[in-house]
C-alpha cells in the first residue's frame, strides 16, 4: 500500500473508532460521534449567523496574511540587506519575538476592541515576525560564490540584488509566507476564541455551556479545514516556486 | 556603534512610550513606564503571583511529561521502519500545521475550565515537536555508524543504546525544547481564553478590571518566566549535548 | 632569484619575437590581519610572474599557499597588500569583466536558471545587446558539447557537465584571459582526465590565455606550458617549470615519458612543501 493510502486509511479508521466508541460508551453531552457532527455541519450550514462568524474570520485571516507579508517582507529586506539595519534592528527584533504574545491577548482586545481590528492586529503581530526572519535569512545566507561569480562577470550592485540575492531568496519568501499562515491563524483563532462576545468565540463558547458537543465539533472541523486548505496552499506556493532551486 | 544604536531604539520607545502616555493615549489603555515599574517592584515584593504560578507550572510539567513519554514513544517506533517514517512523518507534520488551538473549546468542554483542560491543551502542542523531531533524528543516524556497529557485532539493543539514540539525541533534545516551550504558550493561550486561575487568566482579570498598570506589571512577569524558561532549557541542552558528543 | 623575468629565458616556449606579455603580477603580497594579530596570515608573498599572450600557466601547491588567493587578485575580485598587477599594460584595482572570465571550483551556476541562461548571464550583466546571446550562447555551449543540455537545470547535471556549463559561460563572454580555479577538484578522476584533454583541444582553438590553480600535478603538466610551483604559506612561488609540447595535447602525451619526468619533477620540487603544510596542520608527525 503506498504511504499516502496508508494514511488515509488511517483517518478512516480513526473516524470509525469514534463513531464505535462514541456510541457504545459515550456521553452525548460531551461528545459526538462523527456521523452526528456531519448533520450538525448541515445544519451550522444554514445558520447564518455562524456562516457570518466564519466568513468574517476568513477575511480577518487574509487581512492579517496580506498585511504581515508586506509588513514582514519590508522588514526582512531592510534587516537582511543592509548591515546597520541588520546591527540596529534585529537584536530588538529577537527580543520582541521572544515575548510570549499571548500575555499581550487581553491588551489588544483592550486597546482595538472586540471587533475585527483586534483580531488582524493580533493576527499580525503573530504573522510578521516568521516572515521576516525567514527572508531576512534568504537575502543573507545565499552562498558567495554565486556573488562572487555575478561580480566577476562584470554584475552591478543592482543586477547582484535583481538577477542573483531576489531570485535566491524567493524561496525563502515563500517559505516565509507558509510559516507566516500557520502564525496568523494561530493569532486569528485565538483572538476569535478569546473573545466570547462575538464571533466565533461567543459560539464556541455557547456550544460548550448548552451542551451541543455536535455542533462544537461541526465548527472546529470547519475551521481545522479551512487552516488546512490556507495552509496547503501555502505549502503549494512554496514547493512550486522551489522547483528550480 | 551597534550596541549604541540599539539601545537609543528601546530608549526611544520607552520615551515614545512616556510621550504617549502624557498626551492623547488614555492612561487606561497605556499606563505610563513608571507606573508599569512600580507596580512590578509590589508584585515581586508581595509574592502574589505564587498560587498562579504554582497552577502555570503544574499544567507544564504535567503537559510536557505526557508530551515527552508518548511523543518519544511513538516517534521511536514508527521510525523503526522506513515505510512507517514514510507513513507517520507527513500526517503529523500535516496535524501539526493545524491551529491545535482550535481543540481548546473541545478540551474545555471534556475537562472544564480547571488544569485538566490546560494540560490537555499544552500536551498536544507540545507532542508534535516531540515525535517529529523523534522521528527525524532516529531515521536520519548515519549508516556507516549502523554499518560499523553491526560489523562489530552489537545486538539490536545495543544497536539502539548506544549507536542510534546517542547520534540521534541532539535532534530529539530540540524536539523537547521546542515542545516545552510551545506547550507553555499554549497553556498561557488556554489561560487567557477559559480559565479560574493560572498566570494567564491573572493577566485576563486585571485587564477585565482596567487594571492595566498592574496588567502591564504581570505581562512583564510572564516574560520573565519565559525568559528564566528559555534560558534553563538552553542551558540543559547545551549540558546534555556535550554529554554526548 | 624566483622572478620569472630570469627564469623564463630559459624556459619561455613562445619565440622571442611573438612573445606579447598579458598578465603581469609584480611582487604580489597578500596578508591578512593587521600587524602583531596572532590571527594575522600572511598569504601570498612577493610573487612575481609573467604571462604571455595565449599562454596557459598553471598553479600548483599545497594548501592555503596562495595559488587562489593569486588568481583573485589577477582577476581583481581582491586587491593586493603590496606590489602591483598589470593585464595589457593596465593596472587591475576591479574586476575587468570585458577582459576576464573565471571558472570556479564550486558550482558557481546559478540554480534557479537553466544551463542557456546561465550562459546568457554574463552577457545580461553585461550589457551585451540582446540580440546576440542566443547565438553566442549557443555557440559556446556547442563548444563545449552541452547543446542538448541547453533547457536543463544545473541540479540535473553531473559533475563534469556542470564544469563544462561553467566554462561555456566563461567563453559567451569572449574574454582575452580565462582565469580557472580548481575547476575540476570535485570531479572523480577519470572525468577530469577526459575534461582535460577536451580542455587542451578547446584553448589550442580559442588562443585565449589561462591562468590555472590545481592541486593535481598530472593535470598541470599535461595542460600547462609553464608551471609555477608554490612553496608551503606564506606562500611564494619556487620554481617555474616549463613543459615544451605543443597543443592541442592528446592521449598520446598523457601516456608518455616525458609527462612522468616533469610529473616526478614537480613531486620532488612540492614533496618538501606539503610535509610542512601537513606538519603545521599537525596531520603528520
Amino acid at each position: 500500500m503506498s504511504p499516502t493510502a496508508a494514511r488515509l486509511a488511517i483517518i478512516v479508521a480513526m473516524l470509525a473508532a469514534w463513531e464505535a466508541g462514541v456510541r457504545w460508551f459515550g456521553n452525548p453531552l460531551f461528545v459526538s460521534p462523527p456521523s452526528r457532527v456531519a448533520v450538525a455541519l448541515l445544519d451550522l450550514a444554514g445558520n447564518r449567523d455562524v456562516l457570518a462568524a466564519v466568513a468574517r474570520t476568513c477575511l480577518e485571516i487574509s487581512i492579517a496574511f496580506a498585511l504581515s507579508t508586506i509588513l514582514g517582507v519590508g522588514l526582512g529586506l531592510l534587516v537582511g540587506l543592509h548591515r546597520f539595519t541588520r546591527g540596529a534592528m534585529y537584536p530588538v527584533i529577537l527580543l520582541l519575538y521572544a515575548v510570549p504574545q499571548v500575555t499581550m491577548l487581553p491588551l489588544f482586545v483592550l486597546v482595538f476592541g472586540i471587533g475585527m481590528v483586534s483580531k488582524i492586529a493580533f493576527g499580525v503581530s503573530h504573522g510578521v515576525f516568521p516572515i521576516l526572519m525567514t527572508v531576512a535569512a534568504g537575502v543573507q545566507n545565499i552562498e558567495p560564490i554565486l556573488v562572487t561569480s555575478a561580480r566577476a562577470m562584470g554584475a552591478s550592485r543592482r543586477q547582484i540584488l535583481l538577477a542573483v540575492v531576489f531570485p535566491h531568496a524567493l524561496s525563502s519568501f515563500f517559505t516565509g509566507m507558509r510559516l507566516g499562515m500557520t502564525a496568523v491563524l494561530l493569532g486569528v483563532l485565538l483572538a476569535e476564541l478569546y473573545v466570547s462576545q462575538a464571533g466565533v468565540g461567543y459560539f464556541t463558547t455557547m456550544f460548550t455551556q448548552t451542551f451541543q458537543p455536535q455542533n462544537l465539533f461541526a465548527l472546529v472541523a470547519v475551521l481545522a479545514a479551512i487552516a488546512i486548505m490556507l495552509n496547503a496552499l501555502c505549502r503549494w506556493a512554496e514547493l512550486r516556486f522551489r522547483a528550480n532551486v | 556603534m551597534k550596541r549604541l544604536v540599539q539601545i537609543g531604539f528601546v530608549v526611544l520607545l520607552a520615551l515614545l512610550w512616556q510621550l504617549a502616555t502624557l498626551g492623547h493615549v488614555s492612561p487606561l489603555l497605556l499606563p505610563p513606564p513608571a507606573a508599569v515599574g512600580r507596580e512590578f517592584l509590589v508584585l515581586l515584593q508581595t509574592a502574589n503571583f505564587w498560587p498562579d504560578l504554582r497552577v502555570t507550572l503544574f499544567e507544564l510539567i504535567a503537559a510536557f511529561l505526557i508530551a515527552a513519554f508518548t511523543g518519544s514513544a511513538i516517534g521511536s517506533a514508527v521510525s523503526r521502519s522506513s515505510y512507517a517514517v514514510r507513513v507517520f512523518d507527513p500526517l503529523f507534520a500535516g496535524m501539526y500545521s493545524i491551529p491545535a488551538i482550535l481543540l481548546f473549546p473541545l478540551y474545555v468542554l471534556f475537562f472544564g475550565l480547571g488544569p485538566g483542560s490546560k494540560i490537555a491543551m499544552g500536551a498536544t502542542i507540545a507532542f508534535f515537536p516531540v515525535v517529529l523531531n523523534t522521528i527525524t533524528g532516529l531515521s536520519q543516524v548515519d549508516r556507516a555508524y549502523v554499518a560499523a556497529a553491526r560489523s562489530m557485532g552489537a545486538s539490536p539493543i545495543q544497536m539502539f543504546w548506544s549507536v542510534m539514540l546517542p547520534a540521534a539525541f541532539p535532534v530529539i533534545l530540540a524536539g523537547l525544547r521546542i515542545g516545552l516551550i510551545s506547550g507553555f504558550l499554549a497553556i498561557l493561550g488556554g489561560e487567557t481564553i477559559a480559565s479560574f486561575s493560572g498566570l494567564g487568566h491573572r493577566i485576563v482579570n486585571l485587564a477585565e478590571s482596567m487594571d492595566t498598570a498592574r496588567m502591564f506589571a504581570n505581562i512583564v512577569f510572564v516574560m520573565l518566566v519565559a525568559w528564566v524558561l528559555n534560558a534553563a532549557v538552553s542551558f540543559a541542552e547545551a549540558r546534555g549535548r556535550r554529554g554526548i558528543a | 632569484m624566483l622572478d620569472a623575468r630570469d627564469a623564463d629565458a630559459s624556459h619561455r616556449k613562445i619565440p622571442a619575437g611573438r612573445w606579447a606579455l598579458m598578465i603581469q603580477v609584480d611582487g604580489v603580497g597578500q596578508v591578512y590581519g593587521e600587524e602583531g594579530d596572532p590571527r594575522r596570515i600572511v598569504a601570498l608573498e612577493n610573487a612575481s610572474l609573467e604571462v604571455a599572450r595565449g599562454e596557459l600557466v598553471c598553479l600548483i601547491g599545497p594548501s592555503g599557499c596562495g595559488k587562489s588567493t593569486l588568481l583573485h587578485l589577477i582577476g581583481g575580485l581582491a586587491a593586493p597588500s603590496s606590489g602591483e598587477i598589470r593585464i595589457d599594460g593596465e593596472r587591475v584595482q576591479r574586476p575587468l569583466p570585458q577582459k576576464i572570465a573565471y571558472v570556479f571550483q564550486e558550482n558557481a551556476l546559478f540554480p534557479w536558471r537553466t544551463v542557456l541562461e546561465n550562459v546568457k548571464l554574463g552577457m545580461e550583466f553585461q550589457g551585451v545587446p540582446k540580440a546576440e546571446h542566443e547565438n553566442r550562447a549557443r555557440e559556446s555551449l556547442d563548444a563545449v558539447g552541452l547543446s542538448e543540455f541547453a533547457g536543463h537545470y544545473p541540479r540535473q547535471l553531473s559533475g563534469g557537465m556542470k564544469q563544462r556549463a561553467q566554462l561555456a559561460r566563461a567563453f559567451a563572454l569572449r574574454t582575452e584571459i580565462l582565469l580557472m580555479d580548481e575547476p575540476f577538484a570535485a570531479l572523480d578522476e577519470q572525468t577530469r582526465l577526459l575534461l582535460g584533454e577536451d580542455l587542451s583541444v578547446l584553448l589550442a582553438r580559442t588562443g585565449k590565455t589561462i591562468v590555472f590553480v590545481t592541486h593535481s600535478l598530472v593535470e598541470a603538466v599535461f595542460l600547462a606550458d609553464r608551471v609555477a610551483a608554490f612553496t608551503a604559506r606564506p606562500g611564494r612561488i619556487k620554481q617555474i617549470i616549463a613543459v615544451e609540447e605543443g597543443h592541442p595535447r592528446s592521449r598520446i602525451f598523457m601516456t608518455s615519458s616525458k609527462l612522468a619526468g616533469l610529473r616526478n619533477e614537480l613531486y620532488e620540487l612540492l614533496h618538501d612543501e606539503i610535509y610542512k603544510t601537513m606538519n603545521e596542520a599537525g596531520i603528520a608527525r
